[in-house]
């Protein structure tokens, strides 16, 4: 199995563990990675906000790239499935479209000709790797561990760009893999919410209570920590949680641990390879409720 | 107490246009509805609103000439060519308020064909026109600031020395009763579909101002007249607009055939309601249907027409038969949709009853006589709205208020609904009332109807109402106890399906929305007038008035 | 068919009320809609379960409820299309708005927001005698907007509703744009730059988070957050730049079309102005727990990969989207 892998801007800045995690579990899992050092932002729904035009314009210049390599795309953030999502079926449904931004591609001598698959890891785990086949890999399963998904807007919303209709079951993957994976699952509605952060800078306040409320709720639930796909989800619920705990003035310490350090630690592998003591919020009692070698 | 000039009592189109022309009128005015406005029935039009504009070489004669014939020649003719002059300006209103009206290809308004007209003067938003419309009487509601009691529930009129003087008022949100003193009260409460089942009207049409009116002493004209619509869903019910025959869409029976050539043959599908009903009724009778159903083709309209001018009837179709129109045929049947007659007012909204106007379906003008016009009725409510606000705001600046005993009027109200809510549990339901109700009107009083079902249906309407003095409520609550409700409206339909049956069986001939077989003829010698029902000791009493004939000499009528 | 409703109630008529659930087994028919179950429970079976309904056909906007969690039109809504294996169907009260008893809801507050944003047609030049001369194209596209029927669908579901109830939220922005976007409101440019002013205040435009719950929930296609996105474009077109949402926005921009990538160190820092200092010192906390745990973004941030050729593209693609 082989991909060309997207990792997106924040797993190279803000959250790099999550680059470390992902590329040690996937040598693990042999799913071999083809790194794109020439792809681009996808824009993260911002760009769009004032030029979709341009956004679509830097999604299919990734697509091309990809097809160049022949390689189907992983990525590893749900803004960055959701917005490439939302951009490859604008261009499939109007062919016009595309042509009009094949026009802009041809500066770079590139031609985007439809066939790109953008697919986050959590899909391709379970649709292309296999749950059977990844739970012949766990060597520690995480039992009694209460975890709660947290999937980041753009891997649910809209259903059409995540073609929900033809893979009705990744509409529930993260709470499949959660117990895949042995561990007991925290269900609540928030898990489908916004974690906040594109407007972290534009109203701190409701951005950072909205950490709150999720963090909170599935505290009270009695969770161990929250999974999520979407490192920006992470950038907010793990970096803006002590701000949120004080502004809801209650304690939270709820560690939100990124998909593939969840695989990571069903896996056998360390606490350290998998970057957990990187998180602002301590890992370490999940850690040692797990039994995880700290490294 | 709460008080005021004018209380419209309906916010709907009829009674939002009636309060800012009351309000606009320099009367202090108020809007009461049981509904927030922006859900009133108005909604439900998705056709269009008819309008003559004469810098598009129409004439106002000409829609009022396909009106009176429409009406089978049993509306006021002075009334129509009020409304049909009227028109074009109401029109320009709206779009000057802010309605995005469809354009043709110069900018201008667009216009698309509708039954029973010789020229396309339908004005149109997509299929959801009274949508758009109310939406933007609502906007203009807001901006007048008139006072708005949203959610409260009329439940009986307040009578002083003989003459009404306000509204006892039900807060739903609260359940406190309120009386409401008012100098001029206008009824626009629209229709009473839900008398019927089944019926393409919400379920908050059901009758309450014909009802409460008539026991005031209003008198009721044409309650005979009953449309069924020619294209309601399979199923539930509900409207499948007749834009969609302006659009060109075809009628079929279950072989593929367009059977309206041996009614119609000129106008086809876009013959007047009645018409097509009928025919569809005939087909079916005759074993050319299926599962009791006539089939509308929109096939060949092709996706973009029906996307951008019939999406929503579109979305109904998939979301409650599972047809997609684009792809299928919608099996479609006549079914219960408006009332031509009701509270007979002239053409200011006035009734009999001092200090009673009524605007809008539960009117009776009578523009629409035994049939109305597919987008009429979105025109009459705006333009006699308008007028009968005009006309109280006028009427009463130099009145006075009536006095009289506020808490004592509330208190006796609320006995009168304490003992409602007292009755014992017995084995019935206001809902298995209703349902007989509905049953019997539409089994003898629908598209064709004879002596023996309507005496059938009348002595069934006695048997109900005895149940219904009985009727217990399940919620004996205060807050939004829609159960009692549910129960107060049971009443009044209860007198609108009474007047109806009296009505309709003391016709001898088949006019308009009523077809007789067994006086299937027109009779202008004997009945080329209207029916008048008032309340009487023993239930409703019939008299006559003449039908309004200015310069159309009836005809016979062909399409 | 037959379905079981677990319907979440609420009696304010008790002493101390508490919502609760209760489970109403249904009969309906196949093809019957998540409301014809509701109406047939309180027929049938409990005549003291409240909610508002009236025009079975998505046009009245008075059923919306939470279906399985998510707001719809209970008329809409076909009940063997949600119900789950178990034939069960979760029916809750519209979210974020103050439950009056079982289904219904308070829409005061939505009302409020409506009413906030001066929700009728504002042009500042002469009327003309006849109707305005506009395209049927954009008739069109206001009437995807005004198919908005006030269910409250969008606003159950908001996100920053949920946590800020002062925020104008999806539907009163849409009503709002339906305004914006009209040609005949505004100067005799069709530019409504006083409304937009308004919008771009606290709790408007700029508060939205683009989750996509009001697109998802509404039942018109009105899409209330595409709405909203075009706000802030007509805000940035109309010059109304001076807000860290408009800031954000640009300078994102700037900074992947420099780059080829975000650089998060410099977004926040330029979104709310170097000179803010408040909201500077306001990053720092955050800024130094990321750097102690080894998260803080490299200062040095690196440019994809032939970047020179990614720059010439974007700026050509800027453009052409533009156009």
């Amino acid at each position: 199995m082989k991909y060309a892998y997207f990792p997106g801007c924040v797993s190279r800045g803000g959250c790099p563990e999550l680059n470390q995690a992902t590329k040690l579990i996937c040598q693990r899992l042999d799913i071999e990675l083809q790194e794109m050092p020439r792809a681009s932002c996808t824009g993260a729904g911002v760009l769009q906000e004032k030029n979709q035009f341009l956004g679509d314009t830097l999604n299919a210049r990734t697509f091309a790239l990809a097809e160049g390599l022949g390689l189907p795309i992983l990525t590893i953030c749900s803004t960055c499935q959701g917005v490439m999502g939302q951009a490859n079926r604008r261009m499939k449904n109007d062919p016009e479209y595309l042509a009009k931004i094949n026009v802009s591609l041809a500066e770079e001598g590139l031609e985007y000709k439809g066939t790109a698959q953008p697919k986050h890891l959590l899909w391709i785990l379970i649709e292309d790797y296999g749950l059977d086949k990844l739970l012949e890999q766990v060597t520690r399963p995480l039992n009694g561990a209460r975890l709660a998904p947290f999937y980041g807007c753009y891997l649910v919303r809209p259903p059409d760009a995540l073609d929900f209709e033809e893979n009705p079951s990744r509409q529930d993957s993260l709470e499949r893999l959660i117990e895949a994976l042995g561990a007991t699952l925290v269900d609540f509605a928030g898990k489908s919410r916004c974690c906040g952060f594109p407007i972290l800078t534009i109203n701190e306040k409701n951005s950072v209570a909205m950490v709150a409320k999720h963090t909170s709720e599935v505290k009270d639930l009695g969770a161990d920590a929250m999974v999520t796909p979407c490192p920006l989800c992470h950038l907010n619920l793990d970096g803006y949680q002590p701000k949120a705990a004080k502004q809801a003035r209650r304690p939270i310490d709820m560690p939100i641990i990124h998909l593939p350090q969840l695989v990571g630690m069903a896996m056998g592998i360390s606490a350290r390879d998998l970057g957990l003591q990187r998180h602002i919020i301590n890992t370490k009692p999940l850690i040692t409720k797990l039994g995880v070698a700290a490294g | 107490m709460l008080e005021h000039d004018v209380l419209v009592i309906g916010a709907g189109l009829a009674g939002m246009r009636a309060a800012i022309a009351a309000q606009t009128g320099g009367a202090n005015t108020a809007i009461i509805s049981k509904v927030h406005p922006v859900r009133s029935h108005s909604n439900a039009a998705q056709g269009g609103i008819n309008a003559a504009l004469t810098d598009r070489g129409d004439e106002w004669e000409e829609h009022a000439y396909d009106t009176v014939k429409g009406s089978d020649y049993l509306a006021d003719q002075d009334a129509i060519e009020v409304m049909c002059k009227s028109a074009g300006q109401a029109l320009i209103d709206m779009e000057h308020m802010g309605v995005t009206f469809n354009r043709d290809d110069e900018g201008r308004l667009g216009t698309r064909a509708f039954g029973g007209q010789r020229r396309a003067r339908t004005f149109f938003v997509g299929d959801f026109t009274g949508q758009a419309l109310l939406h933007v009487m609502f906007e203009q509601l807001v901006k007048s600031g008139i006072r708005s009691y949203e959610e409260w529930f009329v439940t009986s009129l307040i009578e002083e020395d003989g003459q009404v003087c306000g509204v006892m008022a039900l807060e739903i949100r609260t359940g406190k009763m309120h009386a409401i003193r008012a100098k001029a009260l206008i009824f626009c409460t629209g229709g009473l579909g839900r008398a019927f089942e089944p019926s393409t009207n919400a379920l908050i049409v059901t009758g309450d101002g014909i009802s409460l009116a008539y026991n005031a002493g209003a008198r009721l004209m044409d309650m005979e007249m009953v449309q069924y619509h020619p294209t309601t869903l399979a199923g539930s019910g509900v409207l499948i607009s007749e834009a969609a025959r302006g659009e060109g869409a075809y009628l079929l029976d279950k072989n593929g055939e367009r059977f309206m050539e041996a009614y119609a043959p000129n106008m086809m599908e876009l013959a007047s309601r009645d018409v097509v009903s009928r025919s569809e009724q005939t087909e079916i009778n005759n074993g050319n249907g299926e599962n009791g159903c006539m089939f509308l083709d929109c096939r060949h309209l092709g996706e973009a027409l029906i996307m951008e001018k019939l999406s929503q009837i579109r979305e109904i179709g998939i979301d409650l038969a599972g047809v997609d129109m684009i792809k299928e045929p919608i099996p479609i049947r006549p079914g219960m949709h408006y009332m031509m007659g009701g509270i007979k007012t002239d053409v200011d909204g006035l009734t009999n009853v001092p200090g009673i106007y009524a605007a809008g379906e539960c009117a009776c003008v009578s523009v629409h006589g035994g049939n109305r016009l597919g987008a009429n009725s979105l025109l009459d409510t705006i333009v006699f709205g308008q007028r009968a606000g005009d006309h109280a705001a006028a009427a009463t600046r130099s009145k006075e208020f009536v006095n009289f005993d506020g808490s004592a009027a509330v208190k006796k109200e609320e006995g009168r609904i304490q003992q409602i809510l007292d009755r014992p549990q017995n084995d019935d339901r206001v809902a298995n009332i209703r349902l007989g109700m509905g049953q019997t009107l539409n089994n003898n009083l629908a598209v064709y109807r004879n002596q023996t079902g309507m005496e059938d249906t009348l002595r069934s309407l006695g048997g109900l109402r005895e149940r219904y003095a009985h009727v217990p409520v399940d919620n004996k609550g205060a807050v939004f106890n829609t159960d009692l409700i549910f129960s107060l409206e049971l009443g009044f339909m209860l007198d609108c399906a009474e007047t109806i049956t009296v009505s309709a069986l003391d016709r001898k001939d088949s006019r308009g929305a009523q077809a007789r077989t067994d006086y299937p003829d027109r009779d202008d010698e004997n009945w080329m007038k209207h029916i008048v029902t008032n309340k009487g000791e023993e239930g409703p009493e019939i008299s006559y008035l003449p039908v309004s004939i200015t310069q159309w000499t009836p005809e016979v009528r062909s399409y | 068919m037959d379905v079981t409703l677990n319907i979440r109630r609420f009696d304010p008529g008790v002493p101390q009320p508490e919502s609760y659930w209760q489970s109403f087994d249904v009969s309906i028919e196949d093809n019957g809609t998540v409301l014809d179950a509701l109406i047939k429970i309180r027929e049938d079976t409990d005549g003291t379960l409240s909610l508002r309904c009236s025009c079975r056909s998505s046009i009245c906007g008075s059923c919306a409820v939470r279906i399985n969690g998510h707001a719809g039109l209970a008329c809409k809504l076909q009940a063997s299309a949600v119900m789950g294996d178990d034939n069960v169907i979760t029916v809750e009260p519209a979210g974020v708005m103050p439950v009056v008893k079982d289904l219904v809801v308070d829409f005061e507050p939505f009302w409020e927001k409506i009413r906030a944003v001066k929700p009728y047609l504002q042009p500042q030049g002469l009327e003309p005698e006849s109707e305005y001369i506009a395209s049927n194209e954009s008739m069109l596209h206001l009437s995807s907007v005004t198919a908005c029927i006030m269910c409250g669908a969008c606003v159950s579901d908001c996100t920053v509703l949920e946590v800020d109830p002062t925020f104008l939220g999806p539907a009163a922005l849409a009503k709002a744009y339906r305004f914006t976007a009209d040609p005949r409101d505004g100067d005799t440019d069709g530019v409504s730059k006083e409304r937009l002013q308004d919008l771009t205040q606290a709790t408007g435009m700029w508060d939205c988070t683009r989750c996509t719950e009001c697109v998802t929930a509404c039942p018109k296609g009105v899409a209330p957050m595409d709405r909203i996105m075009a706000l802030r474009d007509q805000a940035i077109a109309a010059g109304l730049t001076n807000s860290n949402g408009a800031r954000h926005a640009e300078v994102f921009g700037e900074l992947v079309g420099h780059s080829g990538r975000l650089d998060e160190l410099k977004l926040p820092v330029k979104t709310v102005g170097m000179f803010n200092i408040p909201a500077m010192l306001g990053f720092l906390p955050v800024g130094i727990r990321a750097l102690i745990h080894g998260k803080m973004p490299s200062p040095i941030h690196k440019n994809i990969e032939g970047v020179e050729g990614f720059r010439r593209l974007y700026k050509k693609a800027e453009e052409a989207g533009e156009e």
